[in-house]
């Protein structure tokens, strides 16, 4: 922070401040001249309000912050602008795979992006995020996180990430249209074939996909085996006729009644369960993916400390609720929990029954990296 | 036919007024209408990312319009001039510009240019801390590349259907090879060489595809609106859309006043 | 005055920068797509120097997406011209030329609004909400379009015919009216006409628009993705995904590779029919 000058004498002093309020020199200089800085520093802490104006102080540009589809409450991103002048560029990814494409290939420009709890111990293999400096995330606390959420941030005592929120990946579909009453994968990827022909969903995504077809054979929803593999990919292929798209943004698609059914995230389903009260969400019986995502800073970012800022900012408690009452996915902060209306709290697509989360697998990072998985992929959308 | 040709108009213009009526949608969601609004103009051009992707786009779009009529009207006086292998290397190349589809171009620009940053960047950042990247001017130089070719390519046309016994009178009478050039050649080539910078222009502030590979960090105006509705789009996105095609309206209007009065002009002087 | 005209440095200069570009940002990283595509796929994905032909040899695992091009492309252009030419017809030989380039330049404009947004204003139209809704009034019921390779010809159609009127109606435009005139006083009937004078005369402007538009529409990403929904897969498509998704650039190389071939296949059989057909100083100009 600015550096104490000592003593200042009330000349100087005005002098200074009518410089400050020409604007020939900055905020940060003037405080830091004055001795304010000390004031400052001391008061912020001792009044929160304070500490985020202080801290934003320094900061301008834009920041380009790279995450999933409806994944932030625009209203936290618009007042962390307003509060900062930060202007934040938004780009949303259909899967963790294309994020990290993207950021192989080099000069993505992003600042802050949203990597999922597998992917991350890739990202740090290759070299391509940052080390966080937690002293500049004054608002997050890892203490109040549930820790199995967090555990993939830390590699090796080091914080390469810190946890967003949680969730698990089942099925939506629309009872207006939909009576069977599905409760699992086998029924789902069944009546795709069946009644529900043309109307179903799957994500542009290998992970879940194929995961996903995985658990209709009863294997696991991380396996690398080839012969496994083949039968999920089998399963894909007859499916394929029978799907109406494919493709990781789907809500549009179940809006507009194109389709009746899709795999889906928890958010998703909160949100659409909203304006839409027949839409309902499956956690299969077999299975599936539980995850939990989370804020890194990839290496060469151009605003690093509006990054940090912002990540901050969106780790605070009470702007965390607003995110969560947005995306509708539970947070893994306790501190948020608290500031989160109790309907939300009690809500099964937020918080599944136990039963339905202990089958549950956390995706694995080679799950994401096998390059067998990815052909397969390929294949099923070529086909 | 005239039936026909109403309904080639409607199918071209049912989606365009989706746009438009959407840009003046009271409501949040483009496609649910609440009444009639003109804020989303407002925040439209109050919003610095959509004005510095239209900047960025713009930018990208003269520049490359400018450079690929300069060089390809060179190019295709140049080639006049030439014959034999030469020549036939020319236009191998320029075909080959045409023909390479885009997302090629856009790809092999990608992985060439990030080959060769790996191998320069350690010893510039070593010496001059700097590292080249991906960015707006990589985007410049892959439409360029087709660019000059589709300019080339129109002035030769025009060059072949011109008269040459101008250029020869106006050599007879002494003027410098220069004078010739600026008093002749260039006034007679000038409609091929606006075409292609139009088209060029056109061409390079459309194109999604190799901006999505090589635009780096630099975001153009596809680009954003390929990000929005990934997002859930809004109205602010059909105000930018009826922005740019009212503009280029207007800008052909004025083009064609402009022209009709050059030929009513020369009509005049010949008569 | 000699001088100039055959001077060397001139020519030199004149070619040099555009040769330059050519060589550098064409030829080069064409050769680089060229090496990679005998390479293999990194393990964390991207490209690890080897040679083989594994990535050449596994081309058939995107037949479809080779398939779904190669005859949707062609068909779409197809298409396109066959709609094209009545406006351009129309337009060049029964309007008033008083409203000719009004008419011509608002078949264009389409153009100058952004072909995501007007994509995506397809989605809206070709969606269940949309036309087949409507045609639900008239007892078409249940009619799907949006992802099927339908509404993919439709978008085609729709985002390439103000690229290919122009063309047509340039080669219409020039086309001398006496010799419709003459045609008709010989007793030929109006069809005939069109068949025999009208139509072989704007050969060159269909070869010209539907060359173009062939091109765009091979390599055309957002076009299958957005009306064809990830259903119709485009080796577009496959490209993106190869570099943007699954990392595997020697594979993506190998298929970049095999597009380009296929490119030049075609365009060079389709020149030498049109040459075939055409008068050849005419069709040197496409």
């Amino acid at each position: 922070m600015t550096k104490v000058t000592g003593h200042i004498s009330a000349e100087e002093f005005l002098a200074q401040l009518r410089r400050y309020q020409k604007g020939s020199i900055s905020r940060r200089q003037f405080l830091g001249v004055t001795g304010l800085g000390l004031a400052t520093a001391v008061l912020s802490s001792a009044v929160p309000g304070f500490r985020p104006r202080k801290a934003h102080a320094a900061l301008s540009g834009t920041v380009n912050f790279t995450t999933w589809p409806s994944y932030f409450a625009q209203e936290n991103l618009d007042n962390f602008t307003k509060e900062t002048g930060v202007k934040i560029n938004v780009a949303v990814f259909g899967s963790n795979e294309e994020m990290l494409a993207k950021l192989q290939a080099g000069s993505t420009g992003w600042d802050v992006f949203v990597p999922t709890n597998y992917a991350i111990s890739t990202y740090k293999e290759l070299g391509l995020i940052e080390e966080l400096d937690l002293k500049r995330l004054p608002n997050y606390d890892a203490s109040t996180q549930e820790q199995r959420f967090t555990a993939e941030g830390v590699i090796d005592g080091k914080t390469y990430a810190v946890p967003k929120d949680w969730g698990t990946t089942g099925f939506v579909y629309n009872n207006k249209n939909i009576t069977q009453n599905p409760t699992s994968w086998k029924e789902f990827f069944d009546l795709t074939q069946g009644p529900w022909t043309g109307r179903v969903m799957v994500h542009d995504y290998q992970l879940t996909t194929i995961g996903n077809a995985l658990k209709y054979h009863g294997f696991s929803f991380n396996s690398n085996d080839e012969k496994e593999l083949a039968e999920a990919e089998k399963l894909l292929i007859a499916c394929k006729p029978h799907l109406f798209g494919i493709n990781s943004d789907y809500k549009p698609s179940l809006i507009s009644g194109d389709a009746w059914a899709s795999v889906c995230w928890t958010g998703d389903a909160t949100q659409l369960q909203r304006d839409m009260p027949e839409m309902k969400y499956v956690l299969a019986k077999e299975g599936g993916e539980i995850w939990s995502d989370f804020y890194a800073i990839p290496k060469g970012g151009q605003n690093v400390d509006a990054a940090y800022a912002l990540i901050d900012y969106l780790l605070t408690p009470e702007i965390n609720a607003k995110e969560v009452q947005a995306h509708g996915y539970p947070s893994t902060d306790s501190r948020t929990n608290k500031l989160v209306p109790k309907e939300m709290l009690e809500n099964p697509i937020l918080y599944p029954a136990a039963e339905l989360l202990s089958p549950l697998e956390f995706g694995a990072a080679a799950t994401l990296t096998n390059p067998l998985r990815a052909e397969i992929m390929a294949r099923f959308k070529a086909a | 036919m005239r039936v026909y040709l109403v309904l080639v108009y409607v199918f071209l213009y049912a989606p365009i007024a989706l746009i438009v009526g959407g840009s003046f949608n009271a409501g949040k969601q483009a496609m649910i209408w609440q009444g009639f609004s003109l804020e989303w103009y407002g925040k439209a051009f109050s919003n610095p990312l959509i004005t510095e992707a239209l900047g960025t786009s713009l930018y990208i779009a003269l520049a490359t319009a400018a450079i690929s009529s300069v060089l390809g009207l060179m190019a295709a006086l140049g080639l006049e001039r030439v014959k034999g292998w030469l020549r036939t290397f020319f236009d191998a190349l320029i075909y080959i510009a045409i023909m390479v589809p885009g997302i090629v171009i856009g790809i092999s620009t990608l992985i060439a240019f990030v080959s060769i940053f790996e191998l320069v960047n350690p010893a510039l950042t070593a010496t001059f801390n700097i590292r080249l990247q991906m960015g707006s001017w990589a985007v410049i130089a892959a439409h360029v590349l087709f660019n000059i070719a589709v300019v080339a390519l129109l002035v030769r046309a025009r060059l072949q259907g011109m008269d040459r016994s101008l250029v020869e009178a106006s050599e007879d009478l002494y003027a410098t090879p220069f004078g010739t050039f600026r008093q002749i050649v260039l006034p007679l080539l000038a409609p091929a060489v606006l075409a292609g910078f139009l088209l060029a222009f056109t061409f390079s502030f459309e194109d999604f595809i190799i901006a999505y590979f090589v635009a780096g960090p630099d975001v153009t105006l596809p680009i954003y609106v390929f990000s929005s509705i990934r997002r859930g789009v809004t109205p602010e996105i059909n105000a930018v859309g009826t922005v740019v095609l009212v503009t280029s309206l207007l800008l052909l209007v004025i083009a064609q006043l402009i022209l009709q009065r050059g030929n009513q002009a020369r009509v005049r002087a010949d008569g | 005055m000699q001088d100039y005209r055959h001077s060397r440095w001139i020519t030199a200069a004149l070619l040099a920068p555009a040769g330059v570009f050519f060589v550098f940002l064409l030829i080069l990283p064409l050769v680089v797509v060229l090496v990679y595509s005998f390479g293999a796929r990194a393990p964390a994905g991207g490209y690890e120097a080897a040679f083989t032909f594994d990535n050449y040899l596994n081309l058939p695992a995107r037949g479809k997406a080779f398939f779904n091009t190669l005859t949707l492309a062609p068909l779409g252009t197809l298409l396109t011209a066959i709609a094209a030419f009545p406006v351009a017809y129309i337009l060049a030989l029964k309007t008033d030329p008083k409203w000719r380039v009004t008419l011509l330049v608002l078949i264009m404009a389409p153009f100058w609004t952004s072909q995501l947004l007007r994509y995506y204003a397809w989605i809206m139209l070709l969606g269940s909400k949309g036309i087949p809704s409507w045609l639900a009034y008239i007892g078409i019921a249940d009619l799907r379009i949006i992802n099927t390779p339908t509404a993919v010809l439709i978008g085609a159609v729709y985002g390439f015919l103000p690229l290919m009127v122009p063309p047509i109606y340039v080669s219409l435009e020039k086309l001398d009216k006496r010799l419709l005139e003459a045609s008709a006083d010989l007793g030929a009937t109006p069809l005939r006409t069109f068949f025999q004078v009208t139509l072989p005369l704007a050969l060159p402007g269909v070869a010209t628009g539907s060359m173009l538009v062939f091109i765009l529409l091979m390599g055309d990403y957002i076009l299958p993705q957005y009306l064809g929904g990830g259903k119709v897969f485009f080796i577009g498509n496959a490209l993106v995904d190869l570099f943007l998704q699954s990392r595997n650039w020697p594979y993506g190389a190998a298929v970049s590779v095999a597009l380009v071939l296929i490119m030049f296949l075609t365009i060079s059989l389709y020149m030498r029919f049109i040459l075939s057909r055409t008068d050849k100083r005419r069709a040197a100009l496409v």
